[in-house]
């Protein structure tokens, strides 16, 4: 196994929590990891050499995941999605989750794609300012403006669950 | 040192390792001194260490043997991969960020946990079914062979605009509807049946119930009610069939009448 290999594979990890911040699903997310990592192998002779592994990768995986949230925005492909297989993918699969990760995997995935991966992005996965923006082909000031959207739109949701009731089963 | 004003982008900054080493101490004072700034600090700390902990499992996790073997060499490498399923489910988490059901599912996991306050809609909308759908004669006002007159009018008095959700994918017709007092204001009852003469009802109001909370009686025999509140509206779902089945039929009502409040 040539280098470029072995350390594709240690990015993985990272490359799964990455995609399960986006998407939630862990399947879907997988499946995402592993066009990522598929598109990656195709085009391996354009990674270049002193350029980090982990950065070239969220990129390759950042594009794929962006292309196809705005295809779905553009096409309107959600809105027709019937609620039975919303309902079905918006259930974690087996996953053991206290209900206050719960209740922010939740408002993560309510907030915008777009603030959502430049908030992960730094929050999560520890990279820099100038290494998101470079990651997510933004410039800096962009990059900011999404996280600290991106951070009140999370807090709003966070407060508006604890003041909603939501839903119950009431036993009478 | 350069005094400079700081400001709420300076709390993401220092949040994010991004303030210069030597601002920290005037930015510490400047916290200090704002208390409102300060306390946004404080949350946004919090959430960061929640959204930290809530995936952090991911990393202990064993790789899933499908990603290491392309990595190796050892699947076939797809040139254009199927990307059908993560983008289903982006698209499915875009739909429900737009339709607020995210709440609603995240909520419907907490079922069985008690909560101290009174839910008044959903021991009004509990109240009702007891009542009506019991009755076979007069359960209704109007039937649903005048569904049309039914909606328009109910919508009119209620004013929302309803339309009865169509439940016969979960073998449930309308019978008809009511009109109901619900606190101050008015209630619509719409009453549906199965083949077994089962009996559903769907409880729905414009009253705002920013100070009603969700109750959780004691269980016995009687009828359930999955109820969801929302600003300007609330409704509820009551019958006495198996939790999980009352659960499907009423996910089905939600999506139903959300469309329809949005037309």
């Amino acid at each position: 196994m040539n280098e470029k290999k072995a350390a594709i594979l240690g990015e993985i990890p990272r490359l799964r929590r990455y995609a399960r911040s986006l998407l939630r699903d862990r399947d879907a997310a997988d499946d995402l990891v592993q066009d990522c990592l598929e598109r990656a192998l195709v085009r391996l002779d354009n990674w270049q050499t002193g350029e980090s592994p982990r950065r070239w990768l969220f990129t390759i995986m950042h594009h794929l995941f962006i292309d196809q949230m705005r295809k779905v925005n553009r096409r309107g492909e959600a809105a027709m999605l019937p609620l039975e297989a919303g309902e079905a993918l918006a259930q974690p699969a087996e996953q053991v989750e206290s209900i206050a990760s719960r209740e922010i995997i939740d408002a993560l995935q309510a907030i915008s794609p777009d603030r959502r991966a430049a908030l992960v992005m730094v929050a999560i996965e520890g990279f820099s300012y100038a290494e998101a923006a470079n990651i997510l082909g933004v410039p800096a000031g962009t990059l900011m403006s999404r996280i600290a959207r991106g951070r009140e739109e999370l807090r709003g949701l966070l407060d508006d669950t604890a003041r909603r009731r939501a839903i119950r089963i009431v036993e009478k | 040192m350069i005094r400079r004003d700081f400001s709420e982008r300076d709390i993401h900054m220092a949040l994010d390792g991004e303030l210069p080493g030597d601002e920290r101490a005037a930015y510490d004072a400047w916290l200090d001194a704002n208390p409102e700034m300060k306390a946004r600090s404080v949350r946004y700390t919090a959430d960061r260490a929640a959204l930290r902990a809530a995936f952090a499992g991911v990393l202990d996790e064993p790789v899933p043997a499908r990603l290491q073997k392309i990595v190796l060499g050892e699947a076939p490498v797809r040139v254009e991969a199927s990307r059908s399923r993560w983008w289903l489910a982006a698209a499915a988490a875009a739909m429900l960020a737009v339709g607020g059901l995210g709440g609603y599912f995240a909520g419907i996991d907490r079922i069985g946990q008690e909560d101290p306050a009174e839910d008044q809609l959903a021991e009004q909308a509990i109240a009702a079914h007891v009542i009506y759908a019991a009755e076979k004669r007069h359960a209704v006002e109007v039937p649903a062979s005048d569904k049309d007159h039914l909606q328009t009018w109910l919508s009119n008095r209620v004013g929302l605009k309803l339309v009865a959700p169509d439940l016969t994918a979960n073998g449930f017709q309308l019978i008809g509807g009511r009109l109901l007092p619900a606190g101050d204001g008015k209630a619509a009852m719409l009453l549906y049946e199965d083949d077994k003469g089962e009996r559903i009802s769907l409880f729905v109001t414009a009253e705002s119930t920013e100070n009603a909370k969700g109750t959780y009686a004691s269980a016995q025999d009687g009828p359930q009610a999955v109820y969801w509140l929302d600003k300007g509206y609330g409704c509820a779902v009551v019958g006495s069939l198996p939790r999980e089945q009352l659960a499907v039929v009423a996910k089905s009502a939600y999506g139903q009448l959300l469309a329809g409040l949005a037309t």
